[in-house]
């Protein structure tokens, strides 16, 4: 017989209990009055001798249930023999190593364990086995193919391999760990699709397991059956690391001119020894370093230390952690763009009655941009020079001939004119401008006031009112306007209308530009459009779509595609070539503008343009995130761990234990005993009912 | 160990005395009513007392008269004629001239009882009995009954209703806790003046020393004492088997006992204290009777007579 819970046996010590307790006199709750206790010594009750055992049967019965209880606690039953085989099968499993090469894996010795761990996994395949090896940081590269490794010849799949990984070093790139598992596991699936047999699948992670990971599009993936990925971490010697990020200055608010300090993140790794370091400008002798203290786990915005006097510091060091790689941060100051906008028109600049003065005053210089706000009275000529210059062209009054030329050339070229209707007679020249002849106006003044019955924010110029805080248009009272047939301008398309169903605001198209119309001035005596919240954003909008504010930020990460063209307001007519930071030149094809190549962190340049544009490319902060990943994270995002590797012993064992448990359920010995025990029980009380009842007897015969 | 073999001589004495069977204190106790209960034991002690060789004696030896014929020639005293050669008559008081005081303890401890009586119903019938006895003689009986303090106190008178009175008062429970006999004691040295018999019933459990103390206080204050020293046959012998929790009556304390280990030293130690109490007793010229619950009143009752006639021995052969 065996047992399934043999420690249960010591129990049948407890059989002890009912023979002390059959031993020790009872000790009688009865009390006997007496006269006088002086005479008496108190004595405990005392313990018979062996020899005055009493109830020997009671004693028996007591024994014998306490036997059975422990007995059947114990979970007894007949032993068998084993029929199946202890060991697992062993087939051919397919498998795909997943190495990381993200730029946390530079800290030192990571990728010597790394390749360690290569070599461990490609000495587990057997012969049957079929193996991909991938690489990844934030994107997954194959460095063999299941089908690479079939056609390579068994005994050299594993040098031949090891060989190819370690050709590769890890790169600068941001960690995405849930896309690599994604594309993992579709590898499985597309071998499956080519119809080659695969066994068991298996996916082995080498990876330092980073909190800074990206770990996107695994919460909700469906694993294929019977996949399962195994984790193995490499681990840092020193666990400090601390990293930094440059805040770019995106606001606007900064006054123009003013020389942004640039701010700086320093985060520190949560498992980190050390919370003090240094920041200094690299390369700029005479720069004092600043201190930065960063508790484990946290980070600290600071601003960069003061550069001396005319020096200009592009590359800031962090010093005092363990692990460099993402020690540097590229830093450029933003330069602020010059923007000219041209009114065409005689009126006096400080006139609050005419439109110029509202006009001049809309745009104020910020640190991104400066606009320039120029007149051109039609004594002026409106030079080739100025109309390439300038992104937005207003026009408010009657405008000679000469310029109708000019202005039509530079719509033509996709420049934008917005007129503004301030009385009926500029109906001709809109019409002209339009390509519509007889085009007219009627001078409307409304009986108590106009206001924009319908506003188009699909349009791009109105799409920054479109959210519910900024629609209300209705605080906009206008006095007078001019009544125009929008139908008889070609292409026009109303952008906002007032109550009465007159245009309000239309654009027609013209060439690459646009010709904008207000039909109603936004000086006092036509409306209250230049006093409203509304007029600066809309004119603002109006410069954005003519082009007149491009995107000045200029950070990016390794691994961004940079819009050239974003970057520069000037047009883009030749091939465009960059300078890498390691001084390499990228020649990109003609019309291309798009730029992907950024690998390196740095201060990458575009050449070919004059003045050179430059952009920093920086290391993504989320590799700062040192900090191994909780161990159950993987799991909790629905991914198949695989269970760890249990010795072949240990597997028998468990296996064995399997049976007994299965031997035990099936033979159910322990309801038998435990019904055994509740007779012998039952059994006792009636022997003991029985005593009592005879001493009872016995006791009043004799009394 | 005189002490000790006294009683069983006392008893055989009697039976053969009476001749006829003495009543069980048992059966005795089963007439409820104090006063019927010691009219049977006088009656029945008187019955046999006619064929004692020990009747005619009366309480309180009187004096000699010269014998003249008629007289019963029964108490001629016939030592005194072999002295002098002349015929003496031995004269009793019959007179109200003996004083008796019976002090019965009624604490808590005269309570128990193993047997169908207590100590306090056997002493309440023994201080009846005396009562009974003295004042058909025509004596003066009081009584003063205690526990730490006095509860009752009735003057020796002989008058019609007097017993009536006392037997009323023996009626009473036991009420108090302790036994404290110098109360007690102080109380009777205080009021009676004349030279009385005092006689105390008592189981007298209390530490000696404190008892020693006050039996010389009453012995010392020329009294003639008798000590009917009282105790329960379960008392003396601790005659239980099972191991229980004895609560003390008095105190009301708690131990656990098992009596069959405890016997031995606590018959050693009541045996002690037995004998202290005796030997002072002695000492002090205190008549000393020990009385079980057991033992038949009538025997009590001869004790009481056999002592004082050995006490007008010993105080005869003190005169001659």
């Amino acid at each position: 017989m065996s047992f399934l819970a043999p420690l249960f046996l010591i129990g049948t010590l407890a059989v002890a209990l009912p023979v002390v307790f059959h031993l020790v006199r009872r000790s009688s709750k009865e009390h006997m009055p007496f006269s006088s206790i002086m005479f008496l010594q108190p004595a405990p009750p005392r313990v018979t001798k062996r020899s005055r055992l009493e109830h020997i049967l009671l004693l028996l019965l007591r024994c014998l249930v306490v036997c059975l209880l422990a007995l059947a606690f114990s979970r007894p039953f007949f032993q068998r023999p084993m029929t199946a085989s202890p060991l697992p099968e062993a087939t051919g499993r397919a498998v795909v190593v997943l190495v990381d090469t993200s730029a946390s894996m530079k800290r030192e010795g990571l990728w010597a364990q790394a390749l360690d761990r290569v070599d461990a996994a490609l000495k587990q395949t057997g012969p049957g086995d079929q193996l991909e090896v991938l690489i990844f940081d934030r994107r997954v590269r194959t460095v063999v193919s299941f089908e690479q490794w079939n056609q390579m010849d068994i005994g050299q799949r594993a040098a031949l391999t090891l060989a190819r990984i370690s050709d590769i070093k890890p790169g600068w790139s941001s960690t995405q760990l849930g896309g690599a598992l994604i594309a993992a596991a579709e590898s499985f699936a597309e071998a499956d699709k080519e119809g080659r047999n695969l066994g068991r699948r298996q996916i082995i992670l080498i990876s330092d397991m980073q909190e800074g990971a990206r770990l996107d599009g695994l919460q909700g993936y469906e694993w294929p059956r019977g996949t399962e990925v195994q984790v193995e971490p490499v681990e840092p010697k020193r666990p400090t690391n601390a990293g930094v990020q440059w805040l770019a200055a995106n606001d606007d608010s900064a006054n123009a001119g003013t020389n942004l300090v640039a701010r700086i993140r320093v985060s520190n790794s949560a498992n980190a020894t050390r919370e003090q370091f240094k920041l200094h400008w690299a390369d700029i002798p005479g720069a004092a370093p600043s201190d930065v203290y960063v508790p484990p786990g946290q980070s600290r915005i600071v601003p960069a230390p003061p550069l001396p006097a005319n020096a200009i510091g592009e590359r800031l060091v962090l010093t005092g952690d363990d692990d460099d790689f993402d020690n540097t941060v590229y830093v450029l100051q933003p330069q602020a763009e010059h923007v000219s906008v041209l009114f065409a028109g005689d009126e006096p600049e400080n006139d609050p009655a005419q439109p110029f003065y509202y006009l001049k005053r809309a745009f104020q210089p910020t640190s991104r941009e400066i606009v320039e706000v120029t007149a051109r009275g039609s004594s002026a000529e409106l030079t080739p020079t100025d109309l390439a210059g300038a992104r937005l062209l207003v026009a408010a009054n009657n405008l000679p001939d000469s310029r109708m030329t000019a202005l039509q050339t530079f719509m033509a070229g996709g420049g934008t004119v917005l007129f503004v209707m301030t009385n009926a007679s500029v109906a001709g020249d809109v019409g002209r401008l339009a390509d519509a002849d007889g085009f007219t106006a009627d001078e409307i003044t409304a009986p108590n006031y106009a206001l924009l019955g319908m506003v188009d924010f699909n349009h791009p110029i109105f799409a920054p009112f479109a959210d519910a805080r900024f629609n209300d248009f209705t605080k906009i009272h206008f006095w007078k306007y001019r009544r125009v047939d929008a139908s008889k301008l070609p292409g026009a398309r109303v952008l906002a209308k007032f109550d009465s169903g007159d245009p309000a605001f239309l654009e027609i198209p013209r060439g690459n530009g646009r010709l904008l119309v207000l039909t109603s001035g936004w000086q006092p005596a036509d409306s209250q459009l230049a006093v409203s919240t509304k007029f600066v954003p809309l004119l603002c909008s109006i410069l954005d779509l003519s082009g007149g504010i491009h995107s000045t930020l200029a950070q990016f990460h390794i691994g961004d595609e940079v819009d050239l063209a974003s970057l520069t307001p000037a047009a883009i007519t030749s091939s465009l070539s960059v300078r890498k930071p390691d001084g390499a030149v990228v020649q990109l094809a003609a019309g291309e503008t798009r730029f992907s190549d950024t690998d390196l962190p740095g201060i990458y340049a575009v050449t070919s343009l004059q003045p050179a544009v430059r952009f920093a490319v920086n290391l993504d902060g989320a590799e700062s995130r040192t900090a191994m990943l909780p161990a159950d994270e993987l799991q909790r995002l629905g991914v198949p761990m695989k269970a760890r590797e249990i010795a072949v012993s240990a597997q028998i064992e468990q296996k064995r234990r399997l049976h007994d448990s299965e031997l035990e359920d099936r033979q159910k010995l322990w309801r038998w005993l435990t019904l055994t025990a509740l007779m012998v029980l039952l059994g006792e009380t009636f022997v003991a009912g029985w005593l009592t009842r005879r001493t009872a007897v016995q006791t009043g015969a004799q009394s | 160990m005189r002490g000790l073999a006294e009683p069983i001589q006392s008893t055989r004495a009697a039976s053969a005395a009476s001749g006829r069977p003495l009543i069980d204190p048992a059966t005795l106790m089963s007439i409820k009513n104090l006063e019927l209960r010691a009219r049977v034991v006088v009656e029945g002690f008187w019955h046999g007392l006619h064929r004692s060789p020990y009747h005619g004696f009366s309480v309180e030896f009187s004096e000699y008269r010269q014998y003249s014929p008629g007289d019963d020639p029964r108490y001629l005293d016939w030592k005194l004629y072999a002295r002098s050669d002349r015929y003496y008559i031995k004269k009793f008081e019959d007179e109200t001239n003996l004083r008796c005081h019976l002090m019965v303890d009624q604490s808590r401890s005269m309570s128990y009882g193993s047997l169908a009586c207590t100590k306090a119903q056997y002493a309440n019938t023994l201080a009846a009995t005396l009562a009974y006895f003295l004042s058909l003689q025509g004596d003066a009986v009081g009584l003063l009954t205690f526990d730490e303090r006095i509860r009752d106190y009735l003057p020796a008178r002989h008058r019609p209703g007097h017993l009536r009175h006392l037997m009323i008062r023996l009626e009473q429970p036991p009420a108090g806790n302790a036994t404290d006999l110098a109360a007690p004691l102080h109380r009777i040295v205080r009021t009676v003046k004349k030279r009385s018999l005092l006689v105390l019933i008592s189981d007298l459990l209390g530490p000696i020393g404190t008892l020693e103390k006050d039996l010389t206080a009453l012995a010392a204050c020329g009294h003639e004492v008798m000590l009917f020293h009282l105790l329960d046959p379960a008392e003396l012998t601790l005659s239980f088997d099972k191991a229980v929790m004895f609560r003390d009556v008095e105190t009301g304390r708690q131990v656990f006992i098992d009596p069959v280990t405890a016997r031995k030293g606590y018959v050693q130690r009541l045996e002690a204290h037995n004998l202290n109490v005796q030997i002072a007793c002695r000492r002090l010229g205190i008549g000393y009777r020990r009385l079980t619950t057991d033992r038949p009143l009538e025997l009590a009752l001869f004790d009481f007579l056999r002592e004082r006639m050995q006490r007008g021995k010993r105080i005869r052969r003190r005169a001659g």
